[in-house]
């Protein structure tokens, strides 16, 4: 863990919503392997979550909230204001109103955002915040994300069945189901052709526990990243260069937003699939895991990670 | 005099209780003023358990046969309705995602009738998770109730 934690020290910024001095949600930045960390917005008055690099590492775009609001894990994205910074937290601008712009996401060149609203998927330019181009959303309805390349979106979608993880292709509308049955809060893989979402599947004891899985885009090719009985795996995101998961575990389903977040947790991707702790039945159903060798920083809320140099100072 | 005074006492007596019987089944305006479609229609099936997960939200959808069309276009005598987070009594389901909903309706049991204030379809006014175990059989448009109250048979 230690030689991981070294591995990773000076690969970039990992910014986070965390619970600040004032007890509000702040966004914070930290070196991967959790020194330098910081305060960037230090906000008594809001609470400010889900923070996205632009794809050049220069901006961060988030949500901020009123005070005193409780950050709900699957409508994050529908509340609060869309605001956009520079990485480092300085000049943050509002973008629209109360609402507006939900579940933004940077396009590729980071002068677009996509967002999901009731009457579709919309592409809106930043500069004159007009939307320029309008798509069914087809059943998504919460937690799209733009791909990389630009040629896709993911999301949350009644497809056969609710909490489906779905492909859409963003030029035509055409939609794939990538993974049915309690899987949500879909990312991508830089490399745009793979998808990393979380997922609590079927046949558990009980309830069951949610562990962090992978699928490339046409959802043939599921896999299991990591998982942990006793704790629901939430917030993967990936190092640019795919090389390393972010993830939080958090003992409580949904991933911590309306309480403080959770552990932040940094692994290998070559580490996958891995399994952490006893683990009994879920070692049984994956015997190929490996141990997992994971780095755990602090407690947070959806990570994002940049290897951008971003001029963050001690 | 006497019959005259015993007869017009009874008569209010009758108005007063008339009155007191309008006011009880008065229709609440909410379900005739919300929504573009308003119906008085019996549930015929809830396919599927209601699931109670405080965790997550969704629309179940159910399937009503329509008695009467009070307001809107209807042209089916089956319709498939989405209710939000059914588990709950109508009056206490609003919340942060569905803030335009409510009712009277504390359970919904196959041979209620219920008098529904509606949208159609239940995509462009709902963002949410929906169970609608028809699907892939019934190609029909699914309502979204806005305002659900019970109805008298």
């Amino acid at each position: 863990m230690i030689q991981l934690a070294k591995e990773v020290s000076s690969r970039g910024w990992i910014a986070y919503a965390a619970r600040g001095e004032s007890g509000t949600w702040d966004l914070f930045l930290m070196r991967p392997d959790g020194s330098e960390r910081r305060n960037i917005t230090n906000t008594a008055d809001y609470e400010e979550g889900g923070p996205r690099f632009s794809p050049d590492g220069k901006r961060l775009l988030y949500r901020r909230f009123a005070k005193g609001a409780i950050i709900n894990h699957d409508l994050w994205g529908f509340q609060g204001e869309l605001m956009i910074a520079d990485a480092e937290g300085s000049n943050p601008v509002q973008i629209g109103v109360d609402r507006e712009f939900p579940w933004a996401s940077w396009s590729p060149d980071g002068k677009q955002i996509a967002c999901l609203t009731p009457k579709g998927i919309q592409i809106v330019d930043l500069q004159t915040r007009a939307v320029v181009r309008e798509l069914p959303r087809k059943g998504i309805y919460q937690q799209l994300f733009w791909s990389p390349d630009g040629q896709w979106f993911c999301g949350v979608a009644n497809a056969r069945i609710m909490w489906t993880v779905v492909r859409m292709n963003a030029q035509t509308g055409d939609l794939n189901i990538v993974q049915e049955f309690q899987s949500c809060t879909p990312d991508w893989f830089p490399d745009s052709n793979r998808i990393i979402f979380p997922s609590r599947p079927a046949g558990q004891d009980g309830y069951g526990f949610t562990q962090l899985w992978m699928s490339d885009g046409d959802g043939k090719e599921a896999r299991m990243i990591y998982g942990e009985d006793g704790y629901h795996i939430y917030g993967g995101a990936l190092s640019p260069d795919g090389r390393y998961v972010l993830f939080t575990r958090c003992a409580d389903d949904g991933g911590g937003s309306e309480q403080s977040g959770a552990p932040i947790c940094v692994m290998r991707m070559e580490n996958a699939p891995a399994i952490a702790g006893p683990s009994e039945t879920l070692r049984k159903v994956h015997p190929e895991a490996k141990d997992a060798v994971v780095f755990q920083l602090v407690e947070g809320w959806e990570p994002c990670w940049t290897y951008a140099e971003i001029g963050a100072t001690k | 005099m006497k019959i005259v005074s015993t007869l017009v006492l009874l008569s209010l007596v009758w108005l007063s209780a008339s009155c007191a019987k309008k006011t009880q089944t008065a229709v609440d305006p909410n379900v005739t003023t919300r929504g573009s479609i308003e119906v008085t229609a019996q549930l015929e099936e809830i396919r599927g358990d209601l699931i109670d997960d405080p965790m997550y939200d969704y629309a179940h959808v159910m399937k009503y046969k329509v008695v009467q069309v009070h307001r809107g276009k209807v042209d089916k005598d089956i319709l498939y309705v989405g209710h939000y987070n059914p588990a709950e009594p109508r009056s206490s389901v609003a919340d942060a995602r569905v803030q335009e909903i409510g009712g009277n309706v504390k359970q919904f049991r196959v041979g209620d009738l219920h008098r529904m204030a509606m949208e159609v379809p239940i995509d462009d006014h709902y963002m949410g998770g929906i169970i609608n175990k028809y699907f892939g059989e019934v190609n029909d448009p699914v309502y979204w109730a806005m305002w659900t109250d019970k109805a008298e048979k």
